[in-house]
């Protein structure tokens, strides 16, 4: 910034710059330790799980991609209507974009392009009925996340960080995946909840190419409306 | 030229930037609000949503997972 702020201010003492080398240095070295602490826990996965060691790297790179990028998803929704910004919310899209192409993939290799083996329940990537449970759960889940201060992905991320509110969050989050683990079948017989049906898309609209063109149109209508709504309420304050 | 600490320590995700929010509506223009924070979010949406709205911001690394982050109210 060019007309630097005005600096007559009683606070907190920023960090030397040889302090700042020091931590820099305490960094590295602590990033170099965990790394092979990974590839360590990585080989060992492998022992036991032929798919151990990518599950475990995945699952690194996922939280690093997190940390570093500031990526939220509860935030992509909130920060439209808080602050204005769509950035997250242009990325969200971006993301689920990205996981259509490949869910789609999977599945026209399950199924054939022709959809003659199609068997809605047995498709790739949680194809499951909506309904009053889906909005009971978000609603549960928006105050929990208020609460503890992240999302499911933000909560294990900001574990790392060393966020302790997190850890205590984490505890409750482990009893309450339990709780639900063990409601579900229930949920699932009751006349109330799961009633829907689950939409697939190339099933409802008969065939992939319809399927491809409201998936991928809809995405394409979410970001055009994010990006408006971004560079509007930029414009307008 | 008035100077404002605000102290979000301990505060988690969207709660300092409201916070900001509602402390600069109460300041004058040219005012300095100064926002204390540990929490990472805060330090992206606090910056991007000033920013945005174009007040002037600078962060400054006070300890390893503690900023500043100075805002001066532009309008």
């Amino acid at each position: 910034m060019s007309n630097a702020i005005p600096v007559t201010r009683t606070r907190r003492k920023a960090q030397t710059p040889e302090e700042r080398r020091r931590s820099k240095i305490i960094q590295i070295s602590l990033g170099v330790v965990v790394s092979i602490v990974v590839l360590f826990f990585a080989y060992l996965a492998q022992q036991t799980n032929p798919a151990g060691a990518f599950i475990i790297l995945v699952g690194t790179g996922f939280g690093y991609t997190l940390q570093r990028s500031r990526f939220c998803f509860t935030s992509s929704l909130r920060d439209p209507l808080l602050t204005g910004t769509t950035d997250l919310t242009k990325a969200v899209v971006i993301a689920l974009t990205l996981a259509s192409l490949v869910f789609m993939a999977l599945n026209m290799q399950k199924f054939g392009m022709d959809l003659k083996q199609l068997e809605v329940e047995k498709a790739l990537g949680n194809v499951l009925p909506i309904g009053l449970h889906t909005a009971i759960g978000g609603f549960l889940f928006g105050i929990g996340a208020v609460i503890a201060g992240g999302c499911a992905s933000g909560t294990l991320m900001r574990m790392g960080e060393g966020y302790a509110q997190n850890w205590l969050a984490f505890v409750f989050f482990v009893f309450g995946s339990m709780l639900g683990t063990a409601l579900l079948n229930l949920m699932k017989t009751s006349p109330i909840f799961w009633t829907g049906t689950a939409v697939f898309l190339p099933e409802v609209l008969g065939g992939w190419i319809p399927a491809v063109i409201v998936q991928f149109g809809a995405l394409f209508g979410l970001y055009v409306a994010a990006d408006y709504w971004g560079k509007k309420k930029a414009g307008a304050l | 030229m008035a100077e404002r600490t605000l102290d979000c320590l301990g505060e988690a995700c969207p709660v300092p930037l409201v916070k900001t929010q509602k402390a600069l509506e109460e300041m004058a223009v040219g005012d300095v609000l100064i926002v204390n924070i540990d929490h990472s979010c805060a330090m992206k949406n606090i910056p991007d949503w000033a920013r945005s709205v174009g007040h002037g911001v600078e962060i400054e690394e006070v300890g390893e997972g503690e900023w500043d982050i100075i805002i001066q109210k532009m309008k």
